[in-house]
């Protein structure tokens, strides 16, 4: 196993409890990668520790071989850039307060104001509320600047954590092509999502949680086509 | 005499401001009252009359030894007496208890070393006065205004404009996705320290040259709280406005009334603001922060 991301026996404990038993995944250089399972599975724990922003008790993540540093903001410096769930934006500061956050540890100008307008290019609707608190945008326009933040920092690695939460369902899908046009710039995504089934369609590769534990994976038909998978785990 | 009064008002209500400043500073990133404020606000004095006394300094010069000196100082006490709490994620009634422990360390330190006495700085320009419309005003006053209002006005230019600023602000909004997006939140908060114990050095010095300097006279800090409630607890034009008010309100008090009346005035109108409006002037849920 030597993917670009790889994540080995991964054990992980968030407020007293063992939340992440001996996980295992990889994820390989451009491809989207999608971690499913019901509410309370380990999905988002598993994000926050591959982040940095919970301890790892025992096991490994290691990105393009190399072991991942302790805390959060070295690991941005390797290109690791996280979506939260719930977005989390900056809200009392402006669009543009939360895009130069996005930005904060780099130090090519010239680059990050490129990857500005690339970001305006995206979503348009950013450049117009530049000024606007972040906590005044609607939900999709939320979203948007989240993953707009994201991508201030150019990682190679982007990790999505239920994106696709409390959005109607043709801001969804524009969410999802989007998600798909970044991987097709040459990112690789990690996307976990309840939203199982519209998740998988978009990704090469799937594995499913439950209770802390990997209990399925293969290739995202692989997984859609097991009845049994479908059945047990993606709520049909 | 009215003018005189209000100008004497502005003079405390700003050193009250620099105090409150720093409060809400630390307030609004860690979210505790930090009790040892007035414990470097009391060194930051000290090293100020040091500078003046022994090495014979201008004000200026004074003035930016006291800053330099107490903004390392109270990086210090966080790097030894919060961060151990912080990284075990200890509550903020931890880091409140610790800083009460923090200020009679350095105080009793001051006594057992430099010991009990009053010292008065100087004379800079104590009785040096100008006259406007028959009042003599004096220029110390209008100097510790003006030089609390330009660094108050300064710091606000910092936290709104520069790359730092905003990262602070960000990391009041939400700590843990400002360390997401690569910033050092250890460094960060080292810096909002340095800056609120620059603070406390001016708040220090111009206390020092107003009144004396002795190991207790960090307890003034008790009404830069007043001033920091009142205005709105983390808000930073709170600070500002609530420092004024109270230095202004409390000298027309003691002028008018009786200085002794004075302190029982500025708590008795705290429990009645709070009372009103219980997140201060400026403190509402959506107000920003800092």
């Amino acid at each position: 196993m030597s993917g670009y991301l790889d994540v080995s026996g991964l054990h992980v404990y968030y407020g007293g409890i063992h939340a992440l038993h001996g996980i295992d995944i990889s994820v390989n250089r451009g491809e989207i990668v999608s971690v499913v399972g019901v509410n309370g599975a380990g999905k988002s724990t598993l994000m926050w520790s591959i982040a940095g922003a919970l301890p790892v008790a025992r096991g490994s993540v290691t990105l393009d071989g190399v072991r991942l540093p302790p805390r959060p903001h070295e690991i941005v410096a390797l290109g690791i850039s996280l979506v939260p769930e719930r977005r989390r934006l900056f809200t009392a500061l402006s669009v543009e307060e939360n895009l130069i956050m996005g930005a904060i540890r780099r130090s090519d100008k010239d680059m990050a104001e490129r990857d500005r307008e690339r970001c305006f290019t995206l979503y348009p609707v950013l450049k117009e509320r530049l000024r606007q608190r972040a906590g005044t945008l609607s939900g999709g326009e939320q979203q948007m600047l989240a993953i707009a933040r994201a991508l201030m920092s150019r990682p190679s690695l982007l990790m999505l954590d239920e994106p696709s939460l409390g959005l109607a369902p043709i801001v969804t899908e524009s969410l999802f092509d989007t998600i798909c046009q970044i991987r097709d710039e040459g990112m690789t995504v990690l996307l976990v999502e309840q939203n199982a089934f519209q998740a998988l369609e978009i990704s090469d590769r799937g594995y499913v949680m439950q209770s802390g534990e990997i209990v399925a994976s293969g290739t995202s038909r692989e997984l859609l086509e097991n009845r049994l998978i479908r059945k047990a785990y993606l709520g049909e | 005499m009215l003018l005189q009064t209000l100008v004497t008002g502005l003079s405390i209500g700003g050193i009250y401001s620099l105090m409150a400043v720093g409060y809400s500073l630390i307030f609004s990133i860690l979210s505790f009252s930090n009790f040892a404020h007035g414990a470097v606000i009391m060194l930051g004095a000290y090293m100020g009359m040091v500078l003046a006394a022994k090495a014979h300094l201008g004000l200026g010069l004074v003035v930016i030894g006291s800053v330099v000196g107490a903004g390392i100082l109270s990086v210090c006490n966080e790097r030894a007496a919060y961060a151990v709490l912080r990284r075990r994620r200890a509550p903020s009634l931890y880091l409140m208890i610790s800083a009460m422990g923090c200020s009679m360390f350095l105080e009793n330190m001051v006594y057992a070393t430099i010991g009990a006495r009053f010292y008065s700085f100087p004379e800079f320009f104590k009785r040096q006065v100008i006259q406007v419309g028959g009042s003599s005003l004096s220029l110390l006053d209008l100097f510790a205004f003006v030089i609390s209002m330009g660094a108050i006005a300064a710091l606000h230019i910092f936290i709104t404009r520069t790359r730092t600023g905003i990262s602070i602000r960000a990391g009041v909004n939400d700590m843990t996705m400002c360390s997401l997006m690569g910033v050092n939140t250890d460094r960060l908060i080292s810096i909002v320290f340095f800056l609120a114990g620059a603070f406390a050095g001016v708040a220090g010095v111009f206390l020092g040259i107003k009144y004396l300097v002795y190991p207790t006279m960090g307890w003034v800090t008790n009404k830069a709280y007043i001033a920091a409630v009142i205005g709105g607890l983390g808000s930073l034009p709170g600070a500002m406005i609530g420092g004024i008010i109270l230095g202004v309100l409390e000298t027309l008090v003691s002028t008018y009334v009786s200085s002794i009346m004075r302190d029982v005035f500025s708590f008795t109108a705290l429990v009645v603001l709070l009372i009103c409006l219980p997140n201060g002037l400026l403190g509402t849920d959506t107000e920003e922060k800092v």
